[in-house]
């Protein structure tokens, strides 16, 4: 992010905390709490990652158009539970995957910003769409209300782009995400298409 | 007692303003499942009673209103398909319509019979949403997993058509950029079908169980005149008795050539506003068949400039959308470019009754009462 | 139409405002009325008597003061008024949100948008901006942009024919 950029979220101050973050750096410099591994054991480490890739369960946090496809996601054509996300819950409190599914306004920025700090450790965001990638259509020079990018405020670990990305845009991203915490792309161990059962 | 006293002396400043009261506040939204997005309703409980409801807007707010004063009416048209994203292909009326008004452009007929067609069945798709979102908000899991089949069955045939499972971009000033083939009509009619057979597990799974009988008759009575100095429109007033549609008090495109009903409630409460969009599903199914029926042939685009050259002037163009009447009001200073945009949207309204609505109702009556009234938050803030 | 269009022209007359009738094939709505503030409360009560509703508030930033656009409809047919009233020198216009319980958010977005005072609002607070964008006023035009109210008014009385449009058109 640039000086001028920054310069510009800043004119019209709307929350200290987002101020006091914008400060801190640039999206990737974002210091960030970790407590560390739970056990020092490379083994123990691996398999608690293999089952926190496997049950990730996201917040139901919808934020605009995005959030019906994240919907469609969870039902039953493209069913999310395949992949041990289906398990969408209301608080932030019993989620370690954060969907930002829609545009981030100012108002928004700082609720953003306490749901993810409520969220206990480890925890992963998917930056869903442009208007969370970027500010996406409204990334316009008038753009007064947009916050330009969730990246700006919280650390992103996976990018789905689209406006609104398909569904299954959306499941390679939670794939993607999979492969980050493992190291190994699930559904493991991959199968080439002509040796899949055939129903 | 003295203690108390002594306590209260000390705590002056925090003295609640009426003295014996038991209020207290809670925040609702913007992140709660039950606001479907960014809603926050700020009430003032008494118990388990709701006191003062005092919605929050603003968590969705796009600047659609700023954007449309620096662009020409292509490079408007995305936004036009992000405000209610449930039913994007309204809100493309609207706008290409306003413009064709103003410019004084004629539209094919078959371009027209083609935007009734998927506004129709955006409608369905956006009621199939709203069934399921209402039920899930009361605690009905299974709904939603029937709606949304459905629904994708509907938005495979409009990815076909426009390309895009949500945000339509579809029509254009002068017709819609692209045509319709038989197998769209094939493929429509298939869904026709389907949907009527459908209405039968709606009906048993929903419509006739006790429990959500028992939890919307008689909960959010709208009465006309609250409707009236509320503006209420849409499904809502439809609800409260009052057969208000543009379609039909102010018909456009080519809706006077088909034969169809306006479902209307008796006592304006949820389970009148259900039954409404229940039964304006059917109807919407009758406005396609007839449709398929009479559709012409003919160009689908007609010859309109390259650059719309607007008169001076304000021009208002209205659409039934799936949540109600929706109204552009443009004010034009010549060139491409609209001066101002007003772009009015009918949960705006409908939700301002939120506060007068809810007022001394049970907490969770009042999550049955916003279901039923059909939220799309960022429509609302624009 | 509305049943009661008549009676409702003559009860708006009678306030001595000019309500001008529209091609509605042309704009869009039936009937415009060009309102001093002063007599916007009583018109708003007129047509709350005459059964319509309010569509919306919106606001015009024009020269030279910024006008509030009122759009009236009603249920019982196919009746649009379109009613324009210029603030007052101190920047202000008498709420309508008793009268017509529904203004009361469309006046507080267009005190946030433009910076309108609605007099006598129960509560003039931000609704869509958050609270520290107050004066933030986004929908006010640059100097540069801004236009004249002529300049945003149909130039043609409306007998100008849709024809007339496309020939210019071409």
């Amino acid at each position: 992010m640039g000086d001028q950029e920054r310069g510009k979220l800043n004119v019209h101050s709307y929350s200290a905390e987002l101020q006091a973050r914008l400060e801190r750096g640039a999206p990737g410099e974002l210091v960030v709490h970790d407590p560390g591994p739970l056990f020092k054991h490379k083994l123990a480490d691996e398999i608690f990652n293999l089952c926190r890739a496997n049950s990730l369960w996201p917040m139901t946090f919808g934020l605009a158009c995005c959030a019906i496809e994240m919907m469609s996601l969870g039902m039953a054509r493209f069913d999310i539970s395949r992949f041990g996300s289906e398990v969408f819950r209301p608080s932030p409190r019993q989620s370690d995957l954060m969907i930002v599914a829609g545009t981030v306004n100012k108002k928004m920025a700082s609720a953003v910003m306490t749901l993810y700090d409520q969220m206990p450790s480890p925890k992963w965001v998917i930056a869903m769409g442009n208007c969370a990638i970027s500010g996406g259509p409204f990334a316009v020079e008038e753009n007064y209300n947009v916050v330009e990018g969730v990246d700006k405020l919280i650390p992103v670990d996976v990018y789905v782009p689209g406006c609104p990305p398909r569904p299954e845009g959306l499941l390679e991203g939670i794939l993607k995400l999979q492969e980050k915490i493992t190291g190994v792309r699930h559904p493991f161990p991959q199968r080439k298409i002509s040796d899949a059962p055939r129903y | 007692m003295e203690i108390l006293a002594e306590n209260r002396a000390v705590h002056a400043d925090l003295e609640p303003a009426a003295p014996c009261s038991n209020h207290y506040y809670l925040n609702m939204g913007p992140q709660h499942p039950s606001t479907h997005g960014v809603l926050r309703v700020l009430l003032e409980m008494d118990g388990e009673y709701v006191v003062d409801p005092q919605p929050v807007l603003g968590y969705g707010h796009r600047m659609h209103e700023k954007m449309a004063e620096h662009k020409d009416w292509m490079a408007f048209m995305p936004n036009t398909g992000r405000m209610d994203y449930a039913a994007a292909l309204p809100y493309n009326h609207g706008y290409v319509a306003l413009f064709e008004r103003l410019c004084g452009i004629e539209v094919p007929a078959r371009a027209e019979y083609i935007r009734v067609i998927t506004s129709e069945l955006n409608r369905i798709v956006s009621h199939h949403l709203w069934i399921g979102a209402m039920l899930l908000d009361m605690g009905a899991f299974t709904p939603i997993l029937y709606t949304f089949d459905d629904r994708e069955q509907v938005l495979d045939i409009l990815e076909d058509v426009t390309g895009s499972r949500l945000t339509y971009c579809y029509f254009r000033v002068g017709g819609v950029c692209k045509d319709i083939d038989d197998r769209f009509v094939e493929k429509t009619r298939a869904f026709i079908k389907r949907q009527r057979e459908r209405f039968d597990i709606y009906n048993k799974l929903v419509t006739g169980n006790i429990i959500f009988i028992k939890r919307t008759e008689g909960v959010g009575i709208i009465s006309p005149e609250m409707a009236r100095r509320y503006g209420v429109t849409g499904p809502v007033v439809r609800g409260s008795g009052i057969a208000y549609d543009v379609r039909k008090n102010e018909p456009y495109s080519v809706y006077p050539n088909f034969d169809f009903d306006i479902p209307v409630g008796r006592n304006g409460d949820s389970y009148d506003r259900y039954m409404v969009r229940l039964l304006e599903m059917e109807q919407s199914l009758r406005i396609i068949e007839q449709a398929l029926d009479q559709l012409p042939d003919g160009p689908f685009l007609g010859k309109v400039p390259k650059k719309l050259k607007m008169p001076t002037g304000d021009c208002s163009f209205a659409v039934e959308a799936a949540r109600g009447e929706l109204t552009y009001y443009l004010v034009s200073g010549g060139g491409d470019i609209p001066y101002r945009l007003k772009i009015r949207v009918p949960s705006y309204s409908n939700l301002s009754v939120l506060p007068e609505l809810c007022q001394g109702m049970l907490l969770s009556d009042l999550v049955a009462a916003m279901g039923s009234m059909d939220l799309v938050i960022p429509e609302i803030d624009r | 139409m509305h049943p009661d269009t008549e009676k409702l022209i003559n009860a708006l007359r009678g306030l001595s405002l000019t309500v001008e009738a529209c091609d509605y094939q042309q704009r869009g709505y039936h009937f415009a009325i060009d309102a001093e503030s002063g007599k916007l409360r009583a018109l708003a009560e007129v047509m709350l008597e005459h059964e319509m509703f309010l569509a919306f508030v919106g606001g015009l930033h024009v020269k030279p003061a910024i006008e509030i656009i009122y759009q009236f409809a009603t249920y019982a047919g196919a009746c649009r008024f379109v009613v324009r009233v210029a603030v007052a020198p101190d920047n202000s216009v008498p709420t309508i949100s008793d009268i017509f319980q529904g203004a009361n958010w469309h006046e507080r977005e267009t005190r946030d948008f433009f910076g309108v005072d609605f007099t006598g609002h129960p509560n003039l607070v931000p609704l869509i901006l958050a609270e520290e964008d107050v004066d933030l006023k986004p929908l006010l035009k640059k100097e540069e942009a801004l236009k004249d109210t002529a300049e945003v008014r149909w130039a043609a009385p409306v007998e100008a024919k849709p024809e007339v449009e496309k020939a210019e058109q071409g």
